[in-house]
């Protein structure tokens, strides 16, 4: 057996769609049943780790538009997905409200093994503005800042792995891993909690050298993008490694033995230090009938495949 | 056609708020809703021939949306539940379980009401191959290539030959997931040529504007068996006249096209569908002026919004293109 968790935003179920749209009476009692109801799943299936399911969140950077400084604008397409967020303005330099902006909005009653995914820094400062900081690595560092409060925060109320979701460092051609180290360093620094960079978007294959020099616990791999046998011809001796073995992009459910075996064969070329399985990213690219079947499917993965 | 700048549509519009109410009524008889849908077409028609467009339709008032309509029809798809576009906006999206197949033309009810509504010329809108595919889950095919090209062959072409045997002479296909996918091109190339093989029609192909600027569609134009492209311009321009490359950022990049190779027809987007301030004929006058200079051939310039108008206003929408039929006007007299 080895661990397992689900990560991002889950899809909100056909009743909840209807009830944010009509702004009704129970939504915010909707809200907490789901809430719990993917807390619960999530529980049952074994999962190593729990999440919240981020219902409330329009998009994974939008509670940071709480933060002081900082202006919500148009909206912009993620990456090649048929999905939109809203980029967000910085417009002053200290865009730190005390670290509490994520944990506010993150639900009180998750069990104590608990993780949480946020976006780490150069993904950040890709997919913004910032009308202070000219150039990107300082606009980069000071958010490495920023979040490096917000974690700070987490860790102190019990979260035990902290996902930094890395999309265009998986996506961009061109990524400057000095600043992206940089930033991390901030981040990671004597923090008393497991960090795992996690890429999809984009194939990460020629990156994985640079990535394992990078100052986290881990790293995680989306493998419809960043083919298996490309992962499998490094060593994680001194990482943990994440496989997002779970594909949020298609309705089809993951067939276990096959995915099992799989993993095995990775872990055993790879050697990690510890061997996670999670999915690829956010479940709310599938509805939720589809998403919930998934993260059962996780954990019986999870339950079979051999320990490292 | 003859006239210089030709001015059209591109496709939906917001649908009129008492027709939806009548067909959403369980009450509401099957006739009354037939009817209900008829005079809003008839509205849409009539209204985009008194502003004065060449070309028209009928502001697709029939149709769910691009994306729900046609996999409703569509052997092969069930559909999964919605998912999001953005904050609260939701859409339908299907999975594909077993071989795609076409089973009934569903525009022939609408193409020959608009046939037999109006006069001018007509541009029917589907939605192509690579979209529908694109916007799909997949648990069928073992590629998506392999998808694209059975829904090019089985779904768009039988669709596109039924719609020419009804009488239709301009077909527009939407591709709006065409340039998400800046990789895909050879796929999005293939499938469009799969789409018209074999039929005697003008073909327009609609790409919305995304990340690179068209620049991964533009060496692919040449190649694709389509006489047009509509495609947005307005939305990175600037609000100010000129017919300078610094007031006219947005339109730079026909440059490209022509230096690719393409000599075909562009229906040039002239008006921002994502704002609600109006361009002013004078600004469209300029940006279709510094587009024919940019082609090198003024006959090569329709002129249309960006995209469909349906997240505006009918109001807002009617003034836009008010706007560019005055701004075609403008145009044509400093050329003429």
């Amino acid at each position: 057996m080895i661990s397992s968790y689900t990560f991002g935003i889950y899809p909100r179920s056909e009743e909840l769609i209807e009830a944010t749209r009509k702004n009704t009476e129970n939504l915010s009692s909707l809200f907490q049943k789901e809430t719990e109801e993917y807390i619960t799943t999530q529980t049952n299936a074994n999962l190593g780790f729990v999440s919240d399911p981020l219902l409330k969140w329009d998009d994974i950077f939008r509670p940071f538009s709480n933060l002081s400084e900082v202006t919500p604008t148009a909206l912009n397409r993620i990456y090649e997905m048929n999905t939109f967020y809203r980029v967000l303005s910085f417009d002053g330099s200290a865009f730190t409200d005390g670290g509490n902006t994520v944990k506010s909005n993150l639900d009180s009653s998750l069990p104590k093994n608990k993780t949480v995914a946020i976006p780490e820094p150069f993904t950040f400062a890709e997919l913004h503005t910032s009308n202070e900081f000219k150039r990107k690595e300082d606009f980069v560092i000071n958010l490495a800042k920023m979040l490096r409060a917000e974690i700070d925060s987490l860790v102190e109320s019990g979260f035990e792995v902290i996902q930094l979701l890395a999309p265009s460092i998986a996506y961009n051609k061109e990524v400057d891993f000095g600043v992206v180290s940089d930033a991390l360093k901030i981040i990671t620094d004597g923090l008393n909690a497991k960090t795992i960079l996690h890429t999809y978007f984009g194939d990460v294959s020629t990156k994985i050298e640079s990535l394992l020099d990078l100052p986290v616990s881990g790293l995680g791999f989306d493998i419809t993008t960043t083919p298996a046998s490309s992962i499998e011809k490094h060593s994680f001796s001194d990482k943990i490694l994440t496989v997002g073995i779970i594909n949020s992009f298609n309705t089809a459910i993951e067939k276990p033995q096959e995915c099992i075996k799989q993993i095995d064969e990775i872990n055993a070329k790879t050697k990690p230090k510890e061997s996670y399985v999670s999915n690829n990213f956010d479940l709310e690219y599938v509805p939720k009938e589809f998403a919930m079947n998934k993260i059962s499917v996780l954990g019986e993965i999870a339950r079979g495949a051999k320990d490292v | 056609m003859s006239k210089l700048f030709p001015t059209q549509e591109i496709g939906s519009l917001k649908k009129p708020a008492d027709m939806l109410k009548k067909v959403k009524d369980p009450n509401v008889s099957a006739e009354e809703k037939i009817k209900a849908r008829n005079d809003a077409a008839l509205l849409n028609i009539k209204t985009l021939e008194d502003i004065g467009l060449d070309i028209v339709y009928d502001g697709e008032v029939r149709r769910v949306e691009m994306y729900e309509e046609p996999v409703r029809y569509v052997d092969g798809f069930e559909f999964a539940g919605r998912v999001r576009s953005w904050d609260n906006k939701y859409y339908n999206k299907a999975r594909v379980v077993g071989p795609v197949a076409f089973k009934q033309n569903f525009h022939a009810e609408e193409f020959n009401f608009v046939k037999d509504n109006s006069n001018r010329e007509l541009k029917v809108p589907i939605t192509g191959a690579y979209t529908l595919a694109d916007w799909s889950y997949d648990e069928h095919y073992k590629s998506k290539d392999e998808l694209v090209l059975a829904l090019a062959k089985n779904v768009v072409r039988p669709l596109v030959k039924d719609l020419v045997g009804l009488g239709a002479k301009i077909i527009q296909i939407d591709e709006p997931a065409a340039t998400t996918h800046p990789a895909e091109m050879d796929i999005f190339r293939e499938s469009i040529n799969e789409s018209v093989k074999g039929i005697d029609a003008k073909f327009v192909v609609h790409a919305c504007f995304s990340g690179n600027d068209y620049k991964a569609l533009a060496p692919q134009m040449p190649e694709i068996k389509a006489e047009q492209y509509t495609l947005e311009f307005a939305n990175r321009d600037t609000w100010n006249t000129g017919l300078d490359d610094d007031a006219r950022k947005g339109f730079q990049v026909l440059k490209l096209f022509k230096e690719h190779g393409f000599e075909g027809e562009i229906g040039i987007g002239v008006s921002d569908v994502h704002v609600n301030e109006i361009e002013s004929p004078e600004l469209i006058r300029d940006r279709i002026l510094y587009s024919a200079k940019a082609l090198g051939d003024p006959t090569k310039v329709y002129v249309n919004p960006d995209c469909g108008l349906r997240t505006r206003t009918r109001e807002v929408s009617f003034d836009k293109i008010r706007s560019i039929v005055k701004g075609a006007e403008l145009a044509r007299k400093e050329i003429e």
